[in-house]
């Protein structure tokens, strides 16, 4: 009779969206290869190398730790590893010793990620806290190896990428022996030391020195705001981190990672349009006289809007908690680079929104179909 | 153009409708055997009222009624009793089952033919419904007739026909429509003068335009709708059709509404014009692991061996065997279970048709809390559940979740979550009735 064949039992829904966790993974390795091709022809082939480094360091580590907790060994290869290794490179600058990315990583899965159980139930993202854990243990390794853009096969001198300035104007800058490989954002937080020093002046009775230094203060902050800086840094020949450079190329990335249905952008919209807004409200010298373009160009900021504000594992589920989180990391954002003691506040504020995630999502439950409303 | 309307959420599965969807209903005859369940619907199964050896006829009641949420069960041949005995259903492990050996299957009239049912009153009908032992045909197989006895401070002003069936592969009810368009509408109009209602409407999806139109034809107020997985839940269609969201915990008729599906519409009609109880219903067989996919108008009790053989058999590759559609239904491990009222459809499934994922922890993607329809937040649910928080999930509101799996559906790290969402709701109404 019929009755004898037996059929696989399952639960229900019996089909399903032909999506997985590993192929969204893959998706964001898709996504961040046109930026690593920026930093390979800007840094040269020492930034495909630290690239990889990290990458591998972060597969074997992971490996190791679902080995010695029993664990499906598989997970290992599920991209989210590779993921967090390439996303901790591309925050390093280029120049940095090849072991640094290593102890980086490796720090990233065992404390960011394994520590926690593993993919999924981190309370941070995995390679910020891996950069942060860098900051603070090498700070002149994370800060000296800027290179010029180029200047890896170039005989000439390219001394730095943001270019319209001069270098003498550069020279009269305090600090100025940090400048070989600035960063358009260091030379901003400069500008506003300059300002700070013309206010001294100003107080000490001594005008004359107060007004040249505000006017150079003044002439660098408007050679950041020309276009030829956009257009360096939207095409990536800036000094910067590895990944963080070619804005164009990250937006490649992006419209790939919305086309597959990867990429939420309420979370990026809604950082990228606060640090836009508040650019100009406090980004500049005084108020509501900031430079919004520049500042979502320069830095980390992209980078970080596209990939590390969108962080599933790390941040809000709800369609309000999303938003929510976007404004408050582009408000942290801001106030570091303003106020804070780094000229770049991207890693720190998603670091710190990371911490509040649960909290958002619980305040931003949605209104359950036919619930009247929730108290509180 | 029509202007579709629709619910917030959802998604999109593939149809497969196309496999089975230009099969006219085929009427089979009972086969020698039929296993009649007791308990075809919700709620307390009926009371045997036969013992082996009797000789039952078409239409008789072998069952009784056994309390409010509960119905009679008719046999629907003439012949022997055999046994009463447990046996595997569609949906639960085993149930007890009268065994009738057919003989004919003629008759079946076992009330009063009405030709004018306004010449009857509400309540009388409502009688009627209850006796031919009516529940909902779409798949809850709620019984209709409490449905139509509304509380009386419950003022009711709309009657919605459900003819979306937005679950993939199932096309019963759109052949239904199309070929018996003239039940499903005399069905819909005693349903409206029963409840004393003005406004009634017939919901259809718009990948059905031929139903559309057909319906409009006749005269008949059509709801069209966008295609939406699960457009065809109650408190979507009311949403979509009246803007009336359903209090959580609530009931339809709390907005006003009483939504039936179109194939109880018609069974309606045919037991207060034919006087013939609920006997029969549309089934379809289909998926790519059964040869010809089909539609047939099948006796309650007939086996689904039975009608996996009526379609030439299944192919080598056949994996999953599911009553009901793909996105609710229940496997099955064998296919020695007998059709009841409420089954929509049975789908053989080969492994290219069903998803098999691995299941690996939630990545917060978010894309659960994006599609469920009743606005839940799935993955938190479902951690709550798995550490068994069963307060925490209460919070979440675990309780209004109506399984229709569009969170798993999307799921990337394939999450059980409807399996742990009905775990809590299960432990959390166990806790209740301990406080209570
Ligand atoms: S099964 Fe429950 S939680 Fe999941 S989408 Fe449907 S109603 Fe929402
Ligand atoms: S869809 Fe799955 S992985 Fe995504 S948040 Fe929901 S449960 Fe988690």
């Amino acid at each position: 009779m019929a009755q004898t064949r037996r059929f696989e039992l399952a639960m229900s829904p019996h089909v399903g969206a032909n999506q997985t966790t590993r192929k969204i993974m893959f998706d964001v390795v898709i996504a961040l290869l046109p930026a690593l091709a920026a930093a390979t022809w800007f840094f040269g082939p020492r930034a495909l190398l630290i690239v990889f480094l990290s990458a591998a360091t972060a597969v074997v580590a992971e490996f190791l730790c679902l080995k010695f907790m029993k664990r499906p060994v598989s997970f290992a290869l599920d991209g989210s590893a590779i993921v967090t290794g390439m996303l901790l490179a591309y925050n390093l600058p280029s120049g940095v010793p090849i072991w640094l990315p290593v102890i980086g990583t490796a720090f990233a899965i065992v404390v960011g990620k394994q520590a926690f159980g593993g993919l999924g139930h981190n309370i941070v993202n995995p390679a910020l806290l891996g950069r942060a854990f860098l900051m603070a243990s090498f700070p002149i390794l994370m800060t000296a190896g800027w290179a010029a853009p180029e200047a890896w096969n170039s005989s000439e001198d390219i001394s730095w990428g943001t270019s319209g300035i001069a270098m003498e104007e550069m020279s009269t800058i305090p600090m100025a022996d940090a400048i070989s490989g600035a960063t358009p954002l260091n030379v901003l937080k400069q500008t506003f030391d300059l300002d700070a020093s013309a206010a001294n002046a100003r107080n000490e009775g001594n005008t004359t020195e107060a007004q040249s230094l505000e006017e150079r203060a003044d002439g660098i902050r408007s050679a950041l705001s020309c276009n030829s800086t956009y257009m360096n840094l939207l095409i990536g020949r800036s000094g910067g981190c590895l990944g963080e450079t070619s804005v164009i190329l990250l937006l490649v990335g992006a419209i790939y990672l919305v086309m597959r249905g990867v990429l939420e952008l309420r979370l990026p919209v809604s950082y990228l349009g606060t640090v836009a807004v508040l650019a100009w409200v406090f980004g500049g010298s005084g108020w509501f006289n900031g430079d919004p373009l520049f500042h979502v160009l320069a830095g980390g900021v992209i980078l970080g809007g596209i990939f590390m504000v969108s962080d599933m594992v790390t941040t809000p589920v709800t369609p309000k908690g999303r938003i929510i989180f976007g404004i408050g990391a582009g408000l942290l954002t801001m106030v570091i680079r303003r106020w804070g003691g780094y000229p770049e506040g991207c890693s720190y504020s998603i670091l710190l929104m990371n911490l509040v995630t649960p909290l958002i999502d619980k305040l931003t439950l949605p209104r359950v179909f036919g619930e009247v409303k929730k108290n509180g | 153009m029509i202007k579709a309307r629709s619910f917030k959420g959802g998604i999109h599965p593939p149809g497969n409708k196309d496999l089975s969807s230009k099969q006219p209903i085929r009427r089979l005859p009972a086969p020698e055997t039929v296993w009649i369940p007791l308990c075809q619907h919700m709620g307390v199964p009926s009371k045997p009222s036969v013992s082996k050896g009797d000789k039952v006829k078409r239409g008789e009641e072998i069952g009784t009624q056994n309390g409010f949420i509960s119905l009679p069960t008719h046999s629907p041949v003439n012949g022997t009793v055999k046994s009463i005995e447990s046996f595997p259903m569609p949906h639960r492990r085993t149930g007890p089952c009268v065994v009738i050996e057919t003989e004919s299957e003629d008759g079946g009239q076992v009330f009063e033919k009405w030709d004018d049912y306004s010449s009857h009153s509400p309540a009388e009908i409502t009688e009627r419904i209850k006796l031919a032992g009516i529940c909902g045909m779409g798949g809850a197989s709620f019984p209709t007739y409490v449905k139509l006895s509304p509380p009386p401070d419950k003022n009711i002003d709309t009657l919605i026909i459900n003819g979306i069936e937005c679950e993939p592969y199932l096309t019963a009810d759109h052949r239904l429509m199309l070929e018996n368009p003239d039940d499903v509408i005399l069905g819909m109009e005693i349903l409206a003068y029963t409840l004393g209602v003005e406004k009634c409407l017939i919901g259809i999806e718009i990948n059905k335009p031929d139903a559309i139109e057909l319906m409009d034809k006749k005269g008949v107020s059509v709801l069209p709708l966008k295609v939406s997985y699960p457009q065809g839940a109650e408190k979507q269609l009311i949403d979509a059709a009246t803007g009336r969201e359903v209090p959580a915990g609530g009931l339809p008729l709390d907005v006003g509404v009483v939504v039936q599906n179109v194939g109880t519409a018609a069974a309606v009609a045919k037991a207060v014009r034919d006087g013939e109880p609920s006997l029969r219903r549309i089934i379809t067989v289909t998926g790519r692991g059964v040869f010809s996919p089909a539609n047939y108008d099948a006796c309650v009790g007939t086996l689904f061996s039975d009608l996996i053989g009526k379609s030439g058999g299944y192919t080598e590759d056949v994996k999953r065997l599911i009553s009901g559609g793909p996105m609710m239904g229940m496997s099955l491990y064998t296919d020695g279970v007998p059709v009841t009222k409420g089954t929509s459809g049975l789908l053989a499934l080969t492994d290219d048709e069903v998803r098999d994922v691995v299941e690996g922890p939630c990545i917060r993607c978010g894309k659960c809390v994006d599609v469920c329809p009743l606005r839940l937040t799935p993955n938190l649910i479902a951690l709550a559940a798995e550490n068994e928080r069963w307060k925490l999930a209460e919070g979440f509101g675990a309780l209004n979740c109506m399984a229709c799996g569009t969170c798993s559906y999307v799921c990337p790290a394939g999450r059980y979550l409807v399996h742990y969402i009905k775990k809590a709701q299960d432990a959390i109404r166990a806790n209740k009735g301990k406080e209570a």
